[in-house]
């Protein structure tokens, strides 16, 4: 910018004056788009909008138009919704809208402004397979980018994904399911979704003690943090021997607050013991029955504390307050590695609460907190479940809701 | 090196249990160390004024050094204990051996925490300072340096049965202390006992249970009080048994000690009857119970103190002197002020403003012994309350921020020492550090232990373990040090580098600790362990069968449980396959919900787990409870789901759910588009791609400042600059680019007219060329309603008839003119809002 030409500083300070002008614009527009009486046009240009993130074409609009003129109430709203989300009509949903939607799942900054990765691939690409949402952190799935002029997916770099965002690729044609262990050798048994893709592990196995996975897994997935999910009143055998149990001579912190979370976070961050993110070889690193150095970090910070010798996870919470997550009966509440904690978490009823949350949020752009809208997403997570956790139709339904009326 | 050893009750041969404790005691005490060293000589009266016969052996020699020229001053045994004084005569001057031969008898070599002449000051007999613990750890100092070198070291640890106290049995002293001051305090206690058990009375004489101010009396009174058997209260026993400063029970009479004790007996009787049993759920399977006290002491007895010259064990608990045990006069006692918090469980927390500081004369002896032998050990158990606080000392003896002798301090989560000598400046400095990367320092309890010596300068051990960093100095002369300075913790004397957490221990040595030497009292540990031998004889069908526990008041506001190990008295006893599941900790008839870690408990005892000589430990975890009524009132028991034969089911409390959080306060049904979505859709409005490079480049500068969530109201004036600005970036393209130009306006009158004047949209027909376009690729569709479209289309005639008639210089040109017109519509709400 510093070395603009004279023409361009004048042609930037007319287009700033013409911003002025486009404040009013805005007011206008602002004035007129809510409509109190919301018609086919309006209803599908909003439900594009939303669902695409951008202005549909002429043809598209009448598309949705029809639909939604032709068949009343819910069906054609819904079917209008189908259309922005076909990659024929609407690629920008995949493009655009799901990227922006995923980015922020995938690094510790929750920022969406990180480079396309193999964890934001997955996830698009499983919306728009309709492949079983309640997999995503247990399968053994990756998306690539089937595009000319790629490097290699890597399991030691994200050039293949920069590369193709880059290039203005279009995700919503060009990803292609495979699988980590097929193209990043990842034993079978140690795939566990997006945690174990090359971005989910550069950004929550790296350094640290692994409990970031679990962490950010609670917010990204259940929609907690952990201090909305804390409970002293879990046995307190499975903290490990890094936590201090009485920090600066006041054990009353770590049983009202340390203990509150590491007791049911640390049985259950056990199953990723296995794991690191290699700074030196920048890939993930798995290593079958044995512990990683970070688990047994500090020992003498409480030497009667957890020794962390295998993978085997429990789940505490399946009693006390966190009951209310909502724990699938038919699984056992423990089990061996990442893959049977990923299909312990992906199957409460939290998980499926919390992605129609975030999608109806991402879509009608206000959480759900009216007693109008919990009825609403409570219906559309009912669906959820029933059309086996396919999230695109979340997204549908969810523009549909809000398309206005 | 410490051992256990079983004290059965019955008289049966117990061998194979006394070899079964005896092993589980090496066990249950950690690594096994070397023998209590002999220490140096720390006389600190002179012994040149000893006419008296020779010590016979090398034992009386050691009893003479360590012990003898200690107590014999007439401030302290000698005043009493002296040649044709009060017997036992062991403080006499005037011959060392029958010294010796008195002081034999007051000394138990096994147990030297046991020994009466460690008892007596530790009860406030003549204890020559303010605190009697500071009295009996420095006479107990003095016996270990005697007997460590003449009469063996290791200490023997006795298991012996405990009390048998039912759970729920247990009265517990309340809250409220009305009753105590009505029945107790007013009657007896103040009008009896309170010219020497007040500490405004003219000999005030510890403990203060007739104070003036009845809660100190009432917390003061309660260890002498058995609400359970009142006529075992120390209270009536003093009287009833040992004659002790009874009353006149009838007027005009003498004092009457059995009449004083049944007065005492009646007061204590009558209060005790006014406080209700605590019951437990009779459906548990419980132990019996027991006080934290009524454990077997487990620590001590295991260090390396050969050189200490200073040492602080912070056992005082209240007050404003941590005294000196380490026997060395002068004793270096220190001041504890500013904000600070005595930990019960034998430490001080320094908070802001705080520091515990010995006067320069005392501390003299530092710079005085250490100089003599060049090198030097700073040992410290200590808690750094964050890891984020630099420039704070947690000991140093120094003098000012900018001289010192020696500094430990903490930067972070590294550790940080200051040494003076001929290789620094006289501020110790450059400093050693830490490894950064090696995170040494934590927010927990740990060992830190900063050794000098001529060769290798300073080196710093945490936990018992070398950190791996060199001095950069190496090693020197400390022939420079000042004997001016203090000793201060918590703080520089200066009062300016603060440091905040606990030190629960602090020992200075005029030698530089072997890392064998570290190792051996990083192992020893610090505070007062128990072992807790819970009976569970009747539950599991063996007598004397027991959980048995090591703990120790953790801090001021909990317990630490661990090794819960099966074990029994009974010798040839055969355990065989008893359940054990679901162990929880009980305290004063209930069952904490917090800190349980032996909840989870399955497995079974029985060979080959359980042996004879090892009993069979249960859990290598610990737990952590919180106190309940304090450290002198808090009755443990062990509760279980299952032991033995006999179960319990544990119901876990069920938790409503929650409700949902109802908002229907109506919100904003429009949002903006993000980033990503803004720069899609000029895209798509304009035809130039994402990837076209000057876009993409604008692109990239301008992206975070592109509206991040969707919320109007989070929109902001600098997400609308930057709107502009991309807007601005494919305007440009569209119009300087021809393939853009034409594919969007696909107008050769526009071609041709692009550096002309701006004059040229003066007629609507030329304004049309541009905004037609632009306002039917933004309102979209053949329903679209017109008054968007007309708005849209009067604000950009407008703009459009403006620019001609702006005064600047370079004047508009149709193509500036229409990029503004595309900016302003491409930045505007219609593509903005969603």
């Amino acid at each position: 910018m510093k070395h603009r030409s004279k023409n361009r500083r004048h042609r930037e300070g007319l287009a700033r004056r013409a911003t002025c002008g486009a404040c009013v614009l805005a007011l206008l527009a602002a004035q007129a788009a809510p409509p109190a009486l919301a018609g086919p046009y309006e209803q599908a240009r909003r439900i594009y909008m939303r669902l695409a993130g951008v202005p549909p074409s002429s043809t598209v609009l009448q598309m949705m138009e029809n639909k939604i003129a032709t068949e009343p109430g819910q069906q054609g709203l819904l079917d209008a919704a189908v259309i922005a989300t076909d990659p024929k009509y609407a690629p920008d949903f995949y493009d655009v809208t799901l990227k922006e939607f995923v980015n922020p799942w995938t690094n510790r900054n929750q920022s969406a402004f990180v480079p396309f990765n193999d964890y934001t691939a997955t996830v698009i690409g499983m919306i728009r397979d309709d492949v079983p949402f309640n997999t995503v952190l247990s399968a053994d799935i990756l998306y690539t980018v089937n595009a000319p002029g790629l490097p290699a997916p890597s399991a030691a770099n994200n050039d293949h994904y920069a590369t193709a965002e880059a290039d203005g690729v279009d995700f919503s044609t060009a990803l292609k399911q495979t699988t980590q262990s097929g193209e990043y050798g990842l034993p079978v048994q140690a795939t566990a979704g997006v945690w174990t893709t090359r971005a989910g592990a550069a950004a929550f196995f790296v350094l640290g003690t692994n409990r970031a996975q679990f962490r950010f897994t609670m917010i990204n997935y259940l929609c907690h943090d952990m201090q909305t999910v804390m409970d002293n009143t879990r046995p307190t055998d499975r903290i490990r021997q890094d936590v201090a149990r009485s920090p600066g001579g006041d054990s009353r912190v770590f049983l009202n607050n340390c203990a509150a979370c590491h007791s049911g976070m640390d049985p259950m961050a056990q199953a990723f013991a296995y794991y690191d993110f290699s700074t030196t070889s920048n890939q993930l690193v798995y290593t079958a029955g044995q512990v990683q150095p970070k688990y047994l970090k500090n020992p003498q910070n409480f030497p009667w504390g957890f020794v962390t010798t295998n993978d085997d996870w429990s789940n505490r919470w399946r009693s006390g307050p966190n009951a209310d997550l909502g724990w699938d009966a038919s699984l056992p509440g423990s089990g061996e590695g990442a893959k049977s904690l990923g299909q312990e978490l992906e199957n409460t009823e939290a998980f499926a609460s919390c992605q129609v949350a975030k999608v109806f949020q991402t879509v009608c752009l206000r959480a759900p907190t009216s007693s109008t809208d919990q009825s609403t997403v409570a219906n559309i997570e009912a669906l959820f479940k029933q059309s086996n956790y396919d999230l695109k139709q979340v997204f549908q339904q969810s523009a549909a809701a809000c398309a206005g009326s | 090196m410490k051992r256990l050893e079983a004290i059965p009750r019955v008289s049966t041969p117990l061998a194979a249990a006394t070899v079964a404790l005896l092993a589980l005691a090496l066990a249950g005490c950690g690594p096994s160390g070397p023998a209590t060293q002999v220490n140096q000589p720390t006389g600190t009266v002179p012994t040149s004024n000893y006419t008296g016969p020779a010590p016979q052996t090398v034992d009386v020699q050691h009893f003479q050094v360590s012990l003898w020229n200690n107590i014999r001053s007439t401030d302290r045994c000698g005043g009493c204990h002296h040649q044709g004084g009060q017997s036992p005569m062991f403080a006499r001057s005037d011959d060392v051996n029958l010294a010796y031969q008195a002081a034999l008898p007051l000394v138990n070599t096994s147990q030297p925490g046991q020994s009466t002449l460690v008892l007596k000051v530790g009860s406030g007999h003549n204890c020559w300072v303010a605190s009697a613990q500071a009295c009996s750890d420095t006479m107990l100092t003095w016996i270990q340096n005697w007997i460590g070198g003449g009469a063996g070291a290791s200490e023997k640890i006795q298991l012996v049965p405990p009390p048998q106290q039912s759970v729920g049995g247990t009265k517990l002293f309340p809250t409220d202390s009305t009753a105590f001051q009505t029945l107790l305090w007013t009657p007896i206690l103040r009008q009896f006992c309170w010219q020497c058990h007040d500490p405004n009375s003219p000999t005030p004489q510890a403990p203060y249970f007739a104070s003036s101010d009845p809660n100190q009396a009432y917390l003061e009174a309660q260890p002498k009080i058995n609400l359970d058997d009142p006529a075992s209260s120390r209270f009536v026993e003093r009287l009833a048994n040992e004659s002790h400063h009874c009353w006149a029970t009838t007027s005009g009479g003498g004092p009457d000690c059995p009449g004083s004790a049944a007065k005492m007996l009646a007061a204590i009787t009558a209060y005790a009857n006014t406080i209700p049993v605590t019951t437990v759920d009779p459906t548990l399977v419980i132990s019996k119970a027991l006080l934290l006290q009524q454990g077997i002491i487990a620590s001590g007895g295991s260090r390396y103190d050969a050189d200490t010259i200073a040492k602080y064990e912070f056992k005082e608990g209240s007050g404003s002197i941590a005294y000196d045990t380490s026997g060395v006069s002068p004793e270096a006692d220190l001041t504890v002020s500013g904000n600070t918090t005595w930990d019960n469980a034998w430490g001080v927390i320094f908070g802001e403003g705080s520091r515990a500081q010995a006067l320069t004369t005392t501390s003299q002896k530092i710079a005085n012994l250490i100089q003599t032998t060049g090198e030097y050990s700073i040992e410290v158990w200590a808690s750094p309350a964050n890891i984020t606080q630099t420039k704070a000392d947690i000991v140093g003896y120094s003098g000012s921020d900018a001289a010192r002798d020696a500094t430990l301090s903490q930067s972070a989560t590294q550790y940080q020492a200051e040494t003076r000598s001929s290789k620094t400046d006289t501020n110790g400095d450059p400093p050693l550090l830490t490894s950064m990367t090696g995170n040494f320092a934590q927010a927990a309890l740990q060992h830190i232990v900063l050794t000098y010596d001529p060769v290798n300068g300073q080196k710093i051990y945490v936990n018992g373990q070398f950190t791996g960093d060199a001095d950069p100095n190496g090693g020197g002369s400390l022939a420079n040090w000042d004997n001016t300075f203090a000793l201060v913790l918590g703080n520089e004397t200066t009062g300016d580098r603060q440091w905040l957490g606990e030190i629960r221990f602090l020992a200075i040595h005029d030698s530089a600790l072997t890392p064998a030497q570290v190792l051996q009292n990083f192992n020893a540990g610090v505070g007062q362990k128990y072992f807790l031998l819970f009976d569970v004889s009747s539950v599991v069908g063996i007598p004397e069968s027991y959980i048995m526990m090591t703990a120790s008041q953790y801090d001021n506001y909990s317990y630490l449980f661990y090794d819960p190990t099966f074990i029994t008295l009974t010798a040839n006893a055969q355990p065989q396959n008893i359940a054990v599941k679901g162990l929880r900790i009980g305290i004063n008839g209930s069952i904490p919900t917090v800190g349980q870690s032996f909840s989870t408990l399955d497995t079974s005892i029985g060979p080959p787990a359980y042996t004879a000589a090892n009993g069979q430990l249960l859990s290598s975890v610990g737990a952590v409870i919180g106190v309940d009524l304090g450290v002198t009132n808090d009755m443990f028991f062990l509760s279980f789901d299952q032991l033995g034969s006999q179960t319990h089911v544990y119901v876990e409390p069920v938790v409503p759910p929650n409700p949902p959080t109802t908002d229907n306060t109506p919100q904003p049904d429009l949002g903006v588009h993000l980033f990503a979505e803004m720069n899609a859709s000029m895209s798509a409005v304009t035809g130039v791609p994402v990837n076209d490079a000057a876009v993409a480049a604008v692109y990239a500068a301008e992206e975070q400042s592109l509206p991040a969530v969707p919320q109007i109201s989070s929109f902001t004036a600098s997400e609308q600059t930057a709107v502009s600005q991309l807007a601005g970036a494919y305007c440009s393209e569209l119009v300087n680019k021809q393939q853009y130009r034409d594919a969007f306006f696909n107008s050769p009158t526009l071609d041709a007219n692009l550096s002309g004047a701006a004059s040229f949209f003066n007629t609507t027909s030329n304004r049309s060329i541009v905004i037609t376009p632009l306002v039917s690729s933004l309102a979209v569709g053949t329903t679209v309603d017109p008054t968007y479209a007309t708005a849209l289309q009067n604000e950009l005639g407008a703009l459009l008839g403006r620019i001609p008639t702006l005064s600047v210089s370079p004047a508009p040109t149709v193509a500036t003119a229409t990029q503004a017109a595309c900016q302003a519509a491409l930045g505007s709400a219609v593509l903005e809002l969603k």
